[in-house]
């Protein structure tokens, strides 16, 4: 992360301006956190409690909501799908989006433009209107109720951000590293490999978090690969397994409340540990 | 970024590495164009582009999903979508919803991403925390802010422990807030990853010209709003760009905390689809295709209008 | 130089990729080995206690018929109506036996030809179920058996109206309006209703269809989409006056229908509210929403109010239910199963849940909860049970028109808007 700007500004220029920094930040922070804790902490009531009084803090605590969804073996089979898929997903998504943007920022071809173009406007489909037709062709392939067929599809739909996000990024890669490794007697793809990929890593994990977000939260092609696909509930992704505590009539809110608490913590764990490095790749994308 | 425009003629920067292009060359070239880029292409084609084409199809037909697709009506569907005042009513909802994003939630970004733009206690800490909401998923926000704004939940409670009684509502009931309590729940999810993105703009702008500003005389302000803001640019047209198709596709939050209601209010084309093309999937297809031209038109005008001014710099870089 | 060790690396990538698909695809479950037929079965019990009794219902059926196997599974409700059932029909590969929702829907699927038809292979079981079946049969033709059926009324807090003044509850309209003003003098909201759903709303107006159109309207008006009868308008009349009392509780907009706390049921179920039009299995969705968990003891039952000076016969209830189909390419022994599964042992085990009313006649007895008896008594005593009507027209009707029912709550519609959409969506099928 490079040094920043106004902090080496002269003082006289804002002593007033630094309580008003951190008081910004203060509730940047509170406002982005305190609905999150909520939930934590609704998962600590039980339902009687959480009827009575909808706002209020737990009376008693009770840990049987958290227990009760770490102890089911769908809870952890859930965590097991979901990390698989989203590791899968993740995976897939790099490993196309920056091939195919290579080509498309450092290959010269008619038609360049127009494939660029293409990926975009994939962009503009939300997965809701390919839903019962993409059942339908999975079902052909045989992927139904398979791992992978979940994955192809969402990697499918990852693939226009992250290739609209990593394309600016090798663009800006200098010509003359290029032109250096050619003169070296580096083909193409050995530049890609030795070079390349090494200095696109900030876009790379970028796009990569973006990719493991969109799977772990999903929900709808999950749906319809999993569930419908007959793959045992025991391994159904984690939006998927928080319906089990929904019935046709009602829900049972604390459980619903621990058990999403307890499913994002991997996510945010992801994030925490990428976080660093997002900065740094989006402000490669956008410097392009 | 210079992205769906039309390019100029080739430009050669500097002496080419080969002298030659022999045709061994050539050949070699798409080849490699097609190893690399063919996996995406293929998956992006058969799992995307078909599907969707299919829909598209769908959406010339009254088809109930259950029996042969045989009734062929041709534009029907969309005629039928564009008389219909709920589904008007949802186009409005996104174009406002779009319009309040880039004239709130854009310049709000900035504000806090100038504040924030500097070394202090606790940095990564309020990065990790605005970008909190981002990773929780849709369904729990939504979960989460219903409980919230109901009658007697968190928000109605806090006002009133604070002394604010008279200002408790039936956040979520009233149809003439509604829209904007969304808006709301739509600022507290995004807003993170758009000062995330203002931030990283923000590492591209050189210190060196604030300091020289600095040292002229110029104020803090000054010197954000006429070195930083206008050097952000590109960065704020891209976020705006997203933030645009964003609104326009608006579905998920929406569909956990209202379904669209109170009649109509939050209503998005998106969530229309999904509520009236239930049992008749031509007609939904034929909502989906409307959102999708909506979309492509906005995206095509944005692309041309908005950031030709982005591909300056990048002229010069294409071969 | 390149070339040698990028073909080793090519390949290598190459191999590490096809092992990989081969081993995601491999982690897809095996096939059912065990025995010679498979039947899968889909339902809509995601909790127990009923989805402990459907899986037992599997493992019996397993133990007495060697070689076949049963996969049961349950699903959210709202998924396996819009999404699943629907993409698995239309992609030719449904489950053995699901659950088959009546009126429009089971008609377009048996006119789709996904459905056994049951008629003759099951006659003694729908002899034995009775009048409910009617829902579900087509042309005459039955595509599907009920295992719960039960009529709506309203739930009400027998405290809160005996401290209101009111000593029976209202069996006319100016009765209920009656006890609408002393329940508001009382202090408490007098009837609760769910409109953020938009169907728990809508169920007021069906009501008073019901009681604005005699029997032979609703009976081939429906069927034919026919709504040139004024009695659909005077629906809406009567509506609009009964929503001009005000007898809704603040906010009812938002309000949500079963929910949680601040839900229609969640405030009846807390005291908050006097009463709720709601179907038969509200007595458990209040029970679950109250602070100790169990069904309130001051929670009794009435049926629906009738309404002087209108067409409608007064016997006539409305009322839902759900049971379960078998796709056409089913074994046999799907057939057998959905027999044992409407078997009266199995019903009566059905009862003790308490999840809802069974439908058979021998099972009734098992029913504990005094409401749901009386609901009972309600569904043998009606002339004719009209089925909820979003259901009866069909999927398409359900949005539009239970969204211009509330907008004429809202104050935002007429009652000539109601029928214009019914028209509307008629034309448009």
């Amino acid at each position: 992360m490079t040094a920043t700007t106004a902090s080496a500004a002269p003082r006289r220029a804002g002593l007033w301006r630094q309580p008003l920094v951190y008081i910004v930040a203060a509730t940047a922070i509170a406002v982005s956190v305190v609905p999150v804790l909520y939930v934590w902490v609704a998962g600590f009531r039980t339902n009687a409690d959480l009827n009575a009084n909808p706002a209020g803090l737990p009376d008693p605590w009770f840990l049987g909501n958290y227990a009760n969804v770490l102890g089911s073996t769908r809870f952890w089979g859930s965590v097991f799908s979901s990390s698989l898929v989203a590791v899968g997903t993740t995976l897939g998504v790099v490993v196309l989006g920056i091939t195919a943007a290579y080509v498309i920022a450092r290959y010269t071809f008619r038609g360049r433009q127009g494939l660029y173009t293409f990926f975009a406007a994939g962009l503009m489909f939300p997965v809701t209107v390919a839903a019962l037709p993409l059942s339908i062709l999975l079902r052909d392939l045989g992927l139904n109720g398979t791992f992978i067929g979940l994955i192809i599809p969402q990697v499918a739909f990852a693939l226009p951000v992250t290739i609209i996000i990593l394309v600016p990024f090798l663009r800006a890669i200098p010509r003359e590293l290029e032109e250096a490794a050619f003169i070296d007697g580096t083909s193409r793809l050995g530049f890609f490999w030795h070079i390349m990929l090494p200095l696109s890593g900030p876009g790379l994990i970028t796009v990569g978090v973006l990719a493991f977000l969109g799977s772990w939260n999903g929900y709808l092609l999950p749906l319809l690969v999993m569930a419908a696909g007959g793959m045992p509930q025991d391994l159904w992704t984690l939006p998927l397994g928080v319906q089990q505590y929904s019935t046709q009539y009602s829900q049972d809110t604390g459980a619903v409340l621990a058990y999403t608490s307890l499913a994002m913590l991997p996510a945010l764990a992801f994030f925490l540990f990428a976080e660093k490095r997002i900065v740094g790749g989006l402000a490669g994308a956008v410097k392009g | 970024m210079s992205a769906i425009t039309q390019e100029g003629p080739a430009v050669i920067a500097g002496p080419s590495p080969a002298p030659r292009r022999p045709a061994k060359r050539d050949s070699r070239k798409w080849l490699e164009i097609g190893l690399l880029a063919g996996p995406a292409l293929i998956v992006f084609v058969g799992f995307v582009i078909l599907p969707v084409v299919l829909a598209a199809v769908y959406s010339f037909f009254n088809w109930n999903g259950l029996t042969p697709l045989e009734r062929f009506i041709g534009f029907d569907n969309y005629v039928r979508a564009f008389n219909d005042p709920v589904f008007t009513k949802a186009i409005g909802n996104n174009f406002i919803i779009a319009g309040a994003s880039i004239l709130i939630q854009g310049p709000l970004a900035i504000l806090v991403a100038l504040l924030l733009n500097r070394r202090m206690r606790g940095r990564t800490l309020v990065r990790a925390a605005i970008f909190v909401p981002y990773v929780l998923a849709e369904v729990i926000a939504g979960l989460s802010w219903k409980l919230l704004l109901s009658p007697r939940g968190g928000v109605n409670a806090a006002l009133e422990a604070v002394g604010l009684g008279d200002l408790t509502q039936p956040w979520l009931a009233n149809p003439e807030i509604a829209l904007w309590v969304m808006f709301g729940i739509l600022t507290w999810k995004y807003l993170g990853l758009a000062i995330l993105l203002m931030l990283a703009g923000l590492q591209g702008v050189p210190q060196e010209l604030s300091e020289a500003a600095a040292i002229d005389g110029a104020g803090w302000w000054q010197t954000q709003w006429n070195i930083t803001v206008p050097l952000l640019g590109p960065t704020i047209r891209i976020w705006a760009f997203l933030s645009i198709i964003g609104s326009l596709q608006l579905f998920d939050m929406v569909w956990v905390t209202t379904k669209g209601g109170p009649i109509g209010a939050t209503n998005t084309m998106a969530v229309y689809m999904i509520q009236y093309g239930q049992g008749q999937p031509g007609f939904g297809s034929a909502v989906a295709v409307i959102l999708f031209f909506i979309s492509l038109v906005i995206a095509l005008f944005y692309q041309r209008y908005a950031m030709r001014r982005d591909l300056g710099s990048n002229a010069g870089r294409d071969e | 130089m390149m070339n040698k060790t990028r073909i080793i690396r090519v390949s290598a990538i190459a191999a590490a990729t096809a092992l990989t698909i081969g081993g995601l695809a491999a982690c897809s479950p095996a096939e059912s080995n065990d025995g010679d037929v498979t039947i899968t079965w889909w339902h809509n019990a995601t909790a127990d206690p009923q989805k402990a009794l459907w899986e037992e219902v599997a493992a019996e059926f397993e133990d007495d018929h060697p070689g076949v196997s049963v996969e049961v599974t349950g699903y959210q409700n709202e998924d396996l109506q819009r999404t699943l059932i629907p993409n698995a029909l239309a992609s030719g590969d449904a489950p053995d036996i699901f659950m088959v929702w009546p009126g429009g829907e089971v008609r377009s699927q048996a006119e789709a030809g996904h459905l056994k038809d049951l008629t003759s292979v099951l006659s003694d079981t729908i002899a034995e179920l009775g009048a409910t079946v009617n829902p579900w049969q087509v042309d005459g033709k039955q595509y599907a058996l009920p295992y719960t059926f039960g009529i709506e009324g309203f739930w009400y807090n027998t405290e809160l109206f005996s401290e209101a003044g009111i000593s029976t509850p209202p069996t006319t309209l100016p009765e209920l309006e009656d006890a609408v003003s002393k329940l508001k003098a009382a202090g408490t909201a007098p009837i609760a209703v769910g409109a953020a759903d938009l169907w728990p709303a809508a169920h007021w107006w069906y009501q008073f269809a019901l009681a604005a159109c005699s029997t032979d309207t609703l009976k081939s008006a429906i069927p034919a989409l026919d709504f040139s009868d004024p009695c659909w308008v005077e629906a809406g009349e009567l509506l609009k006056d009964f929503v001009d009392t005000e007898p809704f509780q603040d906010g009812f907009l938002a309000t949500t229908g079963q929910q949680g706390a601040d839900s229609s049921a969640g405030l009846v179920a807390n005291g908050n509210a006097a009463m709720e039009l709601m179907g038969h299995w509200n007595a458990g969705q209040i029970g679950s929403l109250t602070p100790d968990q169990t069904v309130p003891e001051f929670l009794g039952w009435f049926p629906f109010v009738s309404v002087p000076g209108t067409a409608g016969d007064p016997t006539i209830t409305m009322g839902g239910g759900d049971g379960f189909g078998v796709y056409k390419d089913a074994p046999d022994e799907a057939v057998e199963l959905l027999k044992y599964i409407m078997s009266e042992d199995v019903q009566k085990r059905f009862a003790a849940t308490g999840a809802g009313i069974p439908t058979h006649p021998g099972a009734i007895d098992s029913v504990t909860d005094p409401n749901l008896k009386l609901i009972a008594e309600g569904l043998a005593e009606s002339s004719y049970v009209q089925l909820w009507l979003d259901s009866d027209l069909g999927p398409t009707f359900g949005t539009p028109l239970n969204q211009a029912i509330v907008n004429l709550m809202a104050g935002q519609g007429t009652p000539e808007d109601i029928v214009k959409t019914l028209e509307d969506t008629a034309a448009a099928l």
